[in-house]
């Protein structure tokens, strides 16, 4: 039900009732004080698409200084420093705001039927921590002094006595201030997909892309905790002299590691989940049919994040565990394998059975499928612990994880980009370019990783900053290189396309693809208040439901279901998603951008070490959530 | 006329609980953590407490226990008197487990101090992760105190709905801070087996 | 079957045997810490009698979670998952329920014959 120009005098004025109740107030204020979930999501799209550069021109520096052995592009502190940065930036600043941030905050409302999420100055609050979070670490590099024992931050390299510059105590700071972002979006998103749906929407009846995002907001609920432990244990050994980690007074160097990977397995399935959801939603799109199996890969999705949290051990097989110990997690690692398993069959079926046309987004869906299954194998190689503590630490693993994060989570992100594209925009993108640009960056990559499966099993070791000659390493890692580059320019294509075509592309209309969910029933770009009629959903498929969206076209005429009287949208019961009442909702506020002000100070002043302005700040902090609470919606 | 009309039944939990229980889940997954640690590091320790620090004293920490745990009950009244409109019900309730809290947590932070003259935190991994952990209970605690203050000066101004609603999402929070309290004492005291 | 069993029996499904394999993983592998590491063996465990009595406790309990998830499907067999809610919804959730626990059982079993059929205590 795309409405070009309202069917009736009644609709026409409650619509533009509607247009003024939601519109932004103009300019820069407008985008300081914003709640519209998709305008928070583009601020999201934006900064990590910086980030994404940052850690790409760190990975090619990297991959520089490797091109041949004995080289002095960087010294080997400033290696250490580049692969950590690399590693954080593309896993906290790039992966997970992307995802969740900015695909699962312009996406889930409109996929869900509603008008925004359930807590929208909460979720301002997240994309403004997140920043802070960024412009924190990254001011780390900028003094030299970033964090330089790599992304997993090992004890005792990472302990005072070894490190004793401020570059960990950026690490443990700017990892704990990061994850409040992640922490208030993964809730977000819990309370919106339980609460904000159409009324109609019951369990039974929710996209897949939802289900994806659900289980990656678990994962991140109830695996940060433990990295944010593990961080503040950290700095009180770094900082009060404290003996968490420290053999010497009754602590253990375990410790880190177990805590460290209690979080960060969960971690690498929350990055690849909402990747699922990415390629669950555009592989019916461009099948014109219903996922095979659809029961099945929803609980897949959710079980894939609840028994990773189960498999953690399996990056610490080289430390001396008993068998006994190491036998649960080579268990778990097993069987963790199953959901996935359960979702590439279901894809792969949907392929062969529906009418697959394989434009850019299904070519990149195809290439995540590949470049993930590949990945995947590896994986499965994993669960037998000797043949783990035979390749651990060397490059078979960096070509593994490679394969998962830059197959499973970026690809399907880059297809997402042009799936999207024509309802985020109005325009549609270039195909051709588009094809090229898919082309170019799979060949890229597997050049880029697949050789180092190669020489991990030569005996390369990772985090090293130069390797003699005649080993018969060089070539491989050359090619490497090479591959680096060529993914480069194929990065450049795309941004380049899609950058051309916001300008000169063809309008879309607002559904160019006949797509599956309710996206597609609204303007591109929709409106402020997302639906003008709040929708009738009977299945999965809302788009594909005709007498539904007949419903919808009528409603509109006689100005139904319009919900124009504030900023209101109904909130449902969590499981059969019946109608529970009509939400006030609030609109933009100065507090998100002050209180993330106010944190970012406390942040800064733990690392100076000045604890009593700490403090101080903390209260400035309460004081702005009591500023926050003042406001109160309209009885 | 909207065109939606919702039976009274069918109404559920405001989104104000649903929040909360996010940030319980969080903060409980936390102390999960905290008393993981605590255990970890004592199986890999000869003699609990090592380094000659004494075990601790049972007696009085149950009995500050028992004297939180025991607020649960003016809270959950006062989610009751709240939901059922009871205005000057609520604010007393309130108010008698804001004065019990804040003993409590009084009493706390002079025998926090007290111990650290006796043994203090940078001694051994036994006494890094019992002040930790005993120290983010208390933190809670404090929190929870600052809620109930907000929450008297909210309600000085009378109800509404936003404010019946946090009344409820704050009791849960006390609930919620006093089941963990039981667990981390139940943790410490642990340590004389 | 009266809707209410039904619901209860797919809640119970869904979660009792997610609910018991966290438990079993996360007790059944402190047990392998506790009872191999200086600070836990003058407690006497012994980890072959505890595996077991943990993995016989879970298995059991997952077998019952599957049991009434299956019990749901197959008393829905007229409706699909696609049936509007209730119905179409506990259909639904109980199938999701049937291949958890499917999953949950095989992780418990390999767990507990793993950690019997290997040496106690002995480095890896």
């Amino acid at each position: 039900m795309a409405i070009a120009t309202p069917p009736t005098p009644a609709a026409a004025e409650r619509m533009e009732r509607l247009e003024q109740i939601w519109e932004s107030r103009p300019g820069i204020l407008g985008w300081l004080t914003t709640t519209d979930h998709k305008r928070i999501g583009l601020l999201y799209f934006w900064t990590t698409l910086a980030l994404f550069g940052a850690g790409g021109a760190e990975a090619l520096l990297i991959r520089t200084q490797l091109a041949q052995p004995n080289q002095h592009v960087v010294s080997p502190q400033t290696f250490d420093e580049l692969f950590s940065m690399h590693g954080i930036t593309m896993i906290f600043f790039f992966i997970i705001p992307m995802t969740t941030g900015a695909f699962g905050n312009y996406l889930l409302p409109l996929l869900l039927g509603a008008r925004d999420m359930a807590f929208p100055r909460m979720n301002a609050l997240s994309y403004w921590i997140f920043l802070a979070s960024a412009i924190f670490i990254y001011t780390s590099l900028f003094i030299g002094k970033a964090p330089n024992a790599g992304w997993f931050n090992y004890v005792p390299l990472a302990s005072k006595q070894f490190n004793p510059g401020h570059n960990i105590d950026f690490y443990c700071l700017g990892i704990i201030f990061n994850s409040i972002a992640s922490t208030l979006t993964a809730g977000q998103f819990i309370v919106t997909i339980f609460k904000s749906r159409a009324p109609g929407m019951s369990l039974n009846r929710m996209p897949l892309f939802c289900f994806a995002m659900l289980a990656a907001s678990f994962g991140l609920l109830f695996a940060l905790p433990a990295l944010s432990a593990d961080t503040t244990f950290l700095f009180l050994d770094r900082n009060v002299g404290t003996h968490f980690f420290d053999a010497s007074h009754g602590g253990s160097a375990l410790l880190w590691q177990h805590l460290f990977w209690i979080f960060g397995h969960p971690e690498v399935y929350i990055l690849i989940v909402p990747a699922f959801g990415i390629a669950t939603s555009i592989i019916p799109a461009f099948t014109q049919r219903r996922l095979v199996a659809f029961p099945l890969v929803a609980v897949a999705e959710l079980l894939v994040v609840f028994v990773g949290f189960g498999v953690w051990a399996h990056h610490m097989y080289a430390v001396g565990m008993t068998t006994i110990s190491m036998i649960f997690f080579a268990a778990a690692t097993a069987m963790v394998v199953i959901p996935s398993t359960i979702q590439v069959f279901a894809w792969c079926m949907s392929f062969i059975t529906g009418f697959a046309r394989f434009k850019t987004p299904l070519l990149f869906i195809a290439g995540f499928i590949f470049m993930f299954v590949t990945g995947g194998l590896t994986g499965i190689m994993f669960v037998a612990i000797p043949f783990d503590q035979q390749v651990t630490d060397t490059y078979f693993i960096v070509a593994h994880f490679h394969y998962i994060i830059f197959g499973a989570a970026v690809f399907p992100i880059f297809g997402g980009m042009y799936y999207w594209f024509p309802k985020v925009t109005g325009k549609l993108y270039f195909e051709r370019p588009g094809q090229i640009s898919f082309w170019i960056i799979f060949v890229g990559t597997n050049l880029l990783f697949f050789p180092m499966h190669i020489v991990g099993l030569l005996g390369m070791t990772r985090r090293v900053s130069t390797y003699p000659s005649g080993l018969g390493w060089t070539a491989y890692n050359l090619a490497e290189t090479i591959g680096g580059f060529v993914t480069l320019a194929g990065i450049l294509l795309l941004l380049g396309n899609l950058f051309v075509s916001y300008f000169r592309g063809p309008p879309a209309g607002p559904d160019p693809w006949h797509g599956p969910t309710l996206e597609w029933t609204t303007s591109s770009p929709p409106p402020e208040y997302d639906f003008a009629v709040i929708p009738r959903v009977t299945s999965a498929y809302a788009n594909w439901d005709p007498v539904d969206r007949e419903a919808d076209r009528l409603n509109l005429a006689d100005g139904l279901l319009m919900l124009e009287h504030g900023h209101e949208q109904p909130t449902v019961t969590p499981v059969d998603g019946r109608l529970a009442e009509i939400a006030q909702m609030p609109h933009e506020s100065p507090w998100p951008p002050v209180l993330a002000l106010a944190l970012a100070l406390v942040f800064t002043m733990l690392l100076i070490g000045l604890y009593g302005v700490a403090g101080i700040m903390g209260l400035v902090c309460l004081l702005a959530l009591a500023g926050w609470h003042s406001q109160e919606p309209p009885e | 006329m909207s065109g939606y009309s919702v039976p009274q039944s069918q109404v559920g939990r405001p989104t104000a609980w649903w929040g909360m229980t996010i940030l319980i889940a969080s903060e409980a997954t936390l102390f999960g953590t905290f008393i993981g640690t605590y255990y970890y590091l004592r199986f890999k320790t000869p003699t609990w407490p090592p380094g000659g620090i004494p075990e601790p004293k049972l007696v009085v920490p149950l009995v500050m226990l028992a004297v939180l745990v025991s607020t649960t009950v003016p809270m959950r009244l006062a989610a009751t008197a709240a939901r059922t409109g009871r205005l000057a019900a609520t604010r007393l309730l309130i108010a008698v487990a804001l004065v019990v809290q804040s003993g409590y947590f009084a009493y706390e932070v002079h025998d926090f101090s007290d111990q650290l003259h006796r043994f203090d935190i940078t001694r051994n991994a036994y006494s890094s992760i019992y002040y930790t952990l005993l120290g983010a209970d208390h933190a809670h605690v404090l929190l929870g105190v600052l809620f109930n203050l907000w929450l008297l000066g909210k309600l000085a101004r009378g109800f509404t709905r936003y404010r019946i609603h946090a009344v409820q999402a704050i009791a849960w929070y006390w609930l919620a801070v006093n089941v963990l309290t039981i667990a981390v004492i139940g943790t410490l005291l642990s340590a004389r087996a | 079957m009266s809707l209410r069993r039904l619901e209860i029996l797919q809640w119970v499904g869904l979660l009792l045997g997610a609910l018991v394999w966290t438990g079993q993983h996360v007790v059944g592998y402190g047990v392998t810490e506790a009872a191999c590491s200086p600070g836990g063996t003058h407690w006497g465990i012994r980890t072959d009698t505890w595996e077991a009595v943990l993995m016989a406790a879970a298995a059991g309990c997952v077998l019952a979670a599957g049991l009434a998830a299956v019990t749901v499907v197959v008393r829905t067999r007229e409706e699909s998952y696609e049936s509007p809610p209730p119905t179409g919804r506990v259909r639904f959730l109980a199938i999701a329920a049937i291949t958890a626990n499917l999953i949950f059982l095989v992780i418990i079993l390999l767990d507990g014959l793993g950690s019997i059929f290997n040496v106690a205590c002995r480095q890896g």
